[in-house]
């Protein structure tokens, strides 16, 4: 199994769904896409085994993937729809200010861009409270953190998104979803996965300021520009909230969820051995709200 | 009763039997036409006796031109007064106007002997003319030779029958279905019946007329009807009984049938007496579709008179096809459910009209739910379309998955050991088998190219693993090493205590 089946605990979310061990998933026998992207749907880096599956999360990248020499690529959707259909918002929430998500690189990349000058639009922009969600590494960072916190806003980390089979986290969409639905609002500088999450957990989305580069950004499928084209309607300061749900329904296959039988089939999940009841995750994730 | 020789006859040959050539024109629905045979009769040419029986005329007399056929259709007739039995070549017949009706539906390839010369179409038909009085009808058949049958089929060996194969040259023989119409009509016939019949021109078990094959709506009963109705026996480039379905979904079926059925008179100043639009056999029934005052199509059933209205709309199976590949999930699966939570959940998806809207109707019995989503499973397999589902191109891995999708759970070892290989076996494709050495092919590559990536996976972890090992010696060595193994055991210890007094505690919880 690839080690990236495991981020940000979407392996384990997937096994929860099917009734499975979610301390310790099985293999899927296949590729789990684990970001929303404007590619294949998987890492620009990532190997491809001949005749491996591709499980992505959308029909709008199954479509392109095809279009990209991609074969046997089929659509379950996203864990966090899967997340969000286990764990569906009950009674009225209180929901206050923003959480804001900067736009990060992945390991090994470096974001360049001017952080102060997006702390001054974010101060503009936001009526309420605000939270900055780093990621990890930049959260490791000391200088970027304190930028964040100076500002006065409240700075998190999801936690860490694994790799390699180590250091696994399993809570890490749990802590997202929990804060997520603590906010109103959900904006990044990016349209991107967190952006998506936040609609879809009925957060109003934007999207707004410098949306910086990485340093070395390769553009193959038309980058920040290709974005901005196909979905103009999901960027700026104040976006249509069905629209922006709607678009998150579409990337995230939130449409097209398929039953926990009908997904352990395709994961080759079948197998009893497997059946060892989800306990682990239960345990840690009631503490963790 | 003796058959009468009038020339030509063939004393060591019968075509009857089947051996040296096809068999005899038959099928179970050509009876439906014979039925309406009135007056004088001549039938001309080898016809399964079955088909002479449904004749319900007095007066009938039967051409054939091997001995053997004659001698034992004048045994069979031996007690059955008005039938007459005649042995020879067609053109030693008389010409004289003395049938009311006659009856070549075996077509012309098979009326003259090894004796004589082989007329053309056009002659042969003149010579038939000749016998029919002036108010007379004429049944005939005629092989497509571009039809669909001839289109799959192998090259072969010419049979003892085929002394002279020069049908395909015979420019006097009317290329297609409108010719064929045209030819008569310029012969001073009415035609009044025009039938596409499949799936032989020697056996057809549906004829569908003009119109009907023209209404888009009635699409699902046609494909349904004629993908069903078999392919030819024997090694063939492709599935005939599949391409006979895409053929009738793009209107090519008239054109494309493997034979024509034409039913034409002399002019006559009387109504023409109405023929079906079409006549479908299913098993043991016979079905005529004819349209009503209000333009509806009426199937009725030949034996109680049972009618209902025809139904209408694409096959299930299209629309889970043309859904599969639109990549539209949620309408396949919300098609799948409704298949399989309702009471065709039996029945094949390709023998289901599905309209939209309308009831869906099953046009053959149930059977296990599990055989019919087996079915269709090896459709998408033997379509080619086994791309569509993440599993490989095995008949039960896919029906478990479709099953699935339906909502259904099947175990995959109950369903091998209970449901019956739906892949034909029978229909030996040279088409199919290349979709599947290149699906091999491509399946074996893939596994090795797991195994090989595996294989360095092993490698990545074992080589982990060893690290950790060593790491584990060299730490259980030293002091601090072993106290910390110590302390690890006693977490461990307590971590066993604790589990076992929960499930102590909660026996009703699992593992």
């Amino acid at each position: 199994m690839h080690h990236a089946n495991h981020y940000y605990g979407h392996s384990h979310v997937l096994a929860r769904y099917c009734g499975l061990n979610d301390a310790d998933p099985p293999r899927i026998a296949g590729y789990l896409q684990h970001g929303w992207n404007i590619g294949d749907g998987f890492a620009p880096d990532h190997e491809f085994v001949a005749g491996t599956p591709l499980f992505v999360w959308s029909e709008r990248t199954r479509r392109r993937a095809w279009s990209l020499g991609r074969r046997q690529v089929y659509v379950v959707g996203a864990p966090w729809a899967y997340l969000l259909r286990m764990r569906p918002e009950t009674g009225v929430s209180q929901r206050e200010g923003t959480i804001w998500y900067p736009f990060h690189g992945w390991e090994g990349q470096h974001v360049v861009g001017d952080h102060g000058r997006l702390i001054e639009q974010i101060k503009q922009t936001e009526p309420g409270p605000v939270t900055v969600c780093l990621y990890w590494q930049e959260y490791r960072t000391k200088q970027v953190r304190r930028h964040y916190e100076r500002a006065g806003f409240r700075v998190i980390c999801h936690g860490y998104r694994g790799g390699w089979w180590k250091d696994l986290d399993p809570l890490f969409p749990y802590r997202q979803l929990a804060e997520l639905r603590r906010h109103r609002r959900v904006a990044s500088n990016r349209l991107c996965s967190a952006v998506f999450y936040g609609a879809l957990a009925g957060c109003e989305p934007a999207v707004y300021g410098d949306p910086m580069i990485l340093d070395g950004e390769r553009s193959a499928f038309g980058g920040l520009e290709m974005i901005r084209r196909q979905w103009p309607e999901l960027h700026g300061e104040r976006i249509a909230v069905n629209i922006a749900r709607e678009a998150a329904v579409d990337e995230l296959g939130a449409d097209r969820l398929l039953s926990p039988a009908e997904l352990r089939m395709r994961f080759r999940w079948s197998d009893p051995r497997h059946r060892s009841g989800a306990v682990a995750t239960e345990l840690v994730a009631e503490g963790a709200r | 009763m003796r058959p009468r020789l009038i020339g030509g006859e063939m004393l060591l040959w019968s075509d009857l039997d089947g051996i040296r050539g096809p068999a005899p024109v038959g099928g179970t629905a050509l009876p439906r036409l014979l039925s309406a045979v009135t007056g004088r009769t001549l039938v001309v040419g080898p016809h399964e006796p079955s088909l002479v029986d449904a004749i319900p005329t007095g007066d009938v007399t039967v051409l054939v031109r091997g001995l053997a056929d004659a001698e034992a259709l004048s045994a069979r007739y031996a007690q059955r007064p008005g039938r007459s039995v005649w042995c020879g070549s067609l053109e030693k017949l008389a010409a004289t106007p003395a049938y009311d009706t006659v009856v070549a539906l075996d077509g012309f390839g098979r009326v003259f002997s090894a004796e004589t010369v082989d007329l053309s179409w056009q002659d042969t038909l003149n010579l038939l003319l000749a016998v029919l009085r002036p108010q007379g009808r004429l049944l005939l058949g005629m092989e497509n030779l571009a039809g669909l049958h001839r289109l799959v089929v192998l090259p072969r060996e010419p049979g003892d029958g085929e002394w002279t194969t020069a049908d395909e040259y015979d420019d006097t023989r009317p290329a297609g279905a409108s010719q064929l119409r045209h030819r008569l009509e310029r012969a001073g016939l009415d035609v009044i019946g025009h039938y596409a019949a499949f799936p032989a021109p020697g056996t057809p078990t549906a004829l569908f007329g003009g119109d009907i094959l023209t209404d888009p709506r009635v699409g699902g009963f046609l494909a349904a009807t004629v993908g069903s109705a078999g392919s030819p026996a024997g090694p063939v480039l492709a599935d005939a009984g599949r391409l006979a379905s895409r053929v009738a979904r793009h209107g090519l079926a008239a054109e494309l049938a493997p034979g024509w059925v034409v039913v034409a008179r002399r002019p006559s100043d009387g109504p023409a007496e109405p023929t079906p639009e079409a006549v479908v056999a299913g098993g043991a029934e016979v079905h005529e579709v004819h349209r009503d005052a209000a333009g509806r199509w009426i199937r009725r059933a030949v034996d109680t008179g049972e009618a209902e209205t025809l139904p209408l709309g694409p096959t299930l199976e299209d629309r889970l096809l043309s859904a599969s590949l639109r990549h539209d999930l949620p309408t396949l699966r919300g098609l799948l459910m409704s298949w399989q939570a309702g009471p065709a959940a039996g029945v094949p998806a390709d023998r289901i009209v599905a309209g939209d809207g309308e009831r869906w109707h099953a046009l053959a019995p149930a059977q296990e739910p599990a055989a019919a989503l087996r079915r269709f499973a090896a459709t998408v397999i033997e379509g080619g379309l086994s791309y569509l589902w993440p599993a490989p191109a095995d008949e039960i891995e896919l029906t478990s998955l479709i099953a699935a999708m339906a909502g259904r759970q099947f175990d995959a070892a109950q369903l091998a050991a209970t449901v019956p290989q739906a892949t034909r076996p029978d229909v030996q494709a040279v088409r199919e088998l290349t979709m599947t050495r290149d699906r091999l092919l491509r399946e074996l590559a893939e596994a090795r190219a797991e195994r090989e990536w595996y294989e360095q996976a092993l490698t990545a972890r074992e080589t982990a693993l060893k690290r950790a090992h060593r790491l584990n010696a060299v730490l259980s060595a030293t002091v601090p090493g072993r106290a910390a193994i110590g302390a690890l055991r006693m977490v461990r210890g307590s971590g066993r205590f604790l589990r076992a007094t929960v499930r102590r505690r909660d026996p009703g919880r699992q593992p």
